[in-house]
């Protein structure tokens, strides 16, 4: 999809499954909105198809096609009661008033908010508006909803309630919801699979799981979760294993991507991988020197000889008082991945 | 004195011209001469018939007196003592009637406002009707032309499409009216063309559009496009395009999204834009003069003018304009209260 001579979104090819949760995930202006607009019909695709249950929707209108959208802002007409804003699909199919009303009125009870039919959405809070525009949206039965970030507007904990509300709708309802988000724990909590995008390219789909463990690219793993990356060099490979040769020693980590041996490369650790040191043959020694209790966690920076920082974290287990100045940390060979160079997420 | 002090001081200076200023307009300006107005329309001079004899009378000696005094300069020097003596005979029973004569006697009521005949009020109910008509064929011509320049993509295409409804107000509103009327006169451009085309025959002398109500009432919505134009813009223009896109991306056909959406939205400028065409129309001068020529029926602004400037009778005129503009008021009031829109959205 091409803006003039911007590409907004790179020729790509996905593959989103009848019912699922999928979340398109990434930085601002990464195209995950391009890429939704394209889906519900707003922006014609400059080359390619698109596809929704098989049929092609090339030509057909966004109110024609199977797909309903949440928008950011929500959208709710300000002018309409809530009932009305629900029923307004059906009116749009021709539905007569009375039959309207009882659908939407059977609509808000699935998003439990049956005693407010004829309030104005201004009378309504941030999370109900959220639930009336979701009905709207269902009450045309599409089988496709889209979602463009709908929870940012709210504040952190009616989000993360919300998480779990449209996980739990989307599985009465069964159809295929595709989330946009650049808020990495909503995307993991809420998706079947989710779709890593940067500068309108797909870096990696996934299960919010294999996403996190086994990130494909030096961006995915610094966009998912915390992460520390050593600049690396396969010195020897061994299977999936390979020995890594880094400025802080050499370490065993796994090669997914077969990086061949000589190759430059990024060694890959999560925080909380970074074990104390007892029983790993990967170790590293630095001085602490930043330090945070995060309550069940605390978080902390080691700074190794060579001048490289490290993050680590570690479950308060009732000893963290007791971290020295200067601490050994390890990691098995497993929780340790060589990544070809690329770019990083650069939110840090 | 501090320049903080001095600033304030000066905004208070500045600020309390500013309400000086509007003070003086609205007094001096609207409310005073409305006064003057209504209060000329509450009298009327009334004499008795022998007094209305006795003035003739004094009239005719006045111009004997005339008469003489030319015989005078152009008579014998044997002659003149006679004149002279005939002269003063007729002064003295000029000032002997004069001392006689009463003014005539001010009287206040409501007469004026009855003395409408009932032609003059057929033509009255006409131009309010026509006003109607001519305010509902600006919305009509203004609606897809506020809507298109306010959903325009482009800032540029924006910009070009008002400025080109700009344009032509650079110009005198009587040149604007005399460019339909060369359009639409006997020997008119669009005479001409249909000549041309050979669907009127050139003997006939042409179609006599001036005659019919119509060309008014496309002369004056031209002349008046902007007042409508400019609100409704406004309207549509704050109108968030997420709530065009939910409207569409639900089914809405066209019609739906601007009855539903749009129109509810923009009810506040369709009201302005309507109370401005209405009123301008109603009191418009140089329009019906211009296009009908006394050809087409008068406008009740044409009978208001010749009270005034060719009867003479400022008291029946005033009557005449303040019945207008009373009635004026009480249409867009109910106008008003039918769209359920408050002043306070009008001064929006």
């Amino acid at each position: 999809m091409r803006f003039d001579r911007l590409v907004a979104v790179e020729p790509t090819d996905l593959d989103i499954r009848a019912g699922e949760f999928f979340s398109l995930l990434g930085p601002s202006g990464c195209g995950k909105t391009t890429l939704l607009r394209l889906i519900s019909g707003f922006l014609k695709p400059t080359t390619g198809r698109i596809l929704i249950g098989g049929r092609d929707m090339a030509g057909i209108p966004p109110s024609r096609r199977p797909t309903a959208l949440i928008f950011q802002n929500l959208a709710l007409f300000p002018l309409m009661s809530v009932w009305e804003n629900v029923a307004f699909g059906l009116e749009a199919r021709g539905v007569a008033k009375a039959e309207r009303r009882r659908r939407a009125e059977a609509l808000l009870e699935l998003v439990a908010l049956a005693g407010s039919a004829d309030k104005k959405p201004a009378e309504l809070s941030g999370g109900q508006r959220q639930r009336v525009a979701i009905a709207r949206a269902l009450a045309v039965e599409p089988s496709v909803l889209l979602l463009d970030e709908p929870l940012s507007a709210l504040d952190l904990k009616l989000r993360q309630h919300m998480r779990h509300e449209l996980r739990a709708i989307q599985r009465r309802v069964g159809i295929t919801f595709v989330y946009i988000t650049h808020d990495q724990g909503e995307a993991l909590t809420m998706s079947d699979r989710v779709a890593v995008m940067r500068r309108g390219r797909i870096e990696q789909v996934d299960t919010p799981e294999r996403l996190y463990e086994e990130p494909a690219t030096a961006f995915v793993a610094t966009f998912v979760g915390g992460s520390n990356l050593v600049p690396a060099r396969v010195r020897r490979k061994a299977g999936t294993e390979c020995l890594a040769e880094t400025p802080l020693g050499n370490f065993r980590a796994r090669n997914p991507q077969d990086l061949a041996e000589g190759a430059e490369g990024l060694l890959f650790v999560r925080p909380e991988r970074l074990r104390p040191a007892a029983g790993h043959d990967n170790r590293i020694r630095g001085r602490v020197v930043e330090r945070a209790f995060e309550g069940p966690f605390l978080l902390f920076t080691i700074e190794t000889s060579q001048g490289q920082r490290l993050q680590v974290q570690w479950l308060n287990e009732g000893d963290v008082h007791a971290l020295a100045a200067e601490v050994e940390v390890g990691f098995s060979a497993g929780d340790a991945r060589i990544l070809p160079p690329g770019p990083l997420a650069d939110e840090r | 004195m501090s320049s903080g002090a001095l600033a304030s001081l000066d905004r208070r200076l500045l600020s309390g011209l500013c309400w000086l200023l509007a003070a003086i307009w609205v007094f001096g300006l609207v409310l005073l001469p409305q006064l003057f107005m209504i209060e000329t329309s509450l009298w009327w001079l009334e004499r008795d018939p022998q007094a209305t004899a006795l003035s003739q009378r004094i009239d005719r000696l006045y111009q004997e007196v005339m008469l003489r005094e030319l015989d005078l300069q152009a008579a014998p020097v044997e002659r003149r003592p006679l004149l002279e003596d005939e002269i003063a005979r007729l002064r003295e029973e000029i000032a002997l009637l004069e001392a006689r004569e009463q003014q005539p006697v001010k009287v206040y009521g409501f007469a004026n406002y009855a003395r409408m005949s009932g032609l003059h009020l057929q033509v009255f109910l006409r131009t309010l009707a026509y006003s109607v008509l001519v305010t509902l064929l600006s919305l009509a011509v203004c609606y897809p032309v506020a809507w298109t320049a306010a959903r325009a993509r482009s800032r540029r295409g924006r910009a070009l499409l008002l400025l080109a409804l700009v344009i032509p107000y650079a110009i005198n509103e009587l040149l604007r009216v005399y460019a339909w009327l060369m359009i639409f006169d006997y020997e008119g451009l669009l005479n001409a063309l249909l000549v041309r085309l050979g669907l009127v025959d050139r003997q006939s002398g042409g179609i006599p559009f001036l005659t019919y109500p119509f060309t008014t009432f496309v002369a004056m919505v031209y002349a008046y496009i902007l007042f409508m134009v400019f609100p409704l813009y406004n309207a549509f223009e704050s109108l968030d395009e997420h709530q065009v896109e939910a409207a569409r991306d639900l089914g809405a056909s066209t019609w739906l999204l601007h009855r539903r959406v749009v129109v509810p939205h923009a009810r506040p400028g369709i009201a302005v834009g309507c109370v401005m065409t209405f009123m301008l129309s109603a009191g418009s001068y140089s329009v019906p003069q211009i296009m009908s020529r006394g050809l087409g029926g008068d406008w009740f602004s044409q009978l208001v003018y010749r009270q005034f400037f060719e009867a003479n009778n400022w008291n029946i005129g005033a009557a005449y304009a303040f019945s207008l503009l009373l009635a004026c008021l009480v249409f867009v009031g109910l106008v008003m209260r039918l769209f359920r829109v408050g002043i306070r959205e009008i001064a929006r």
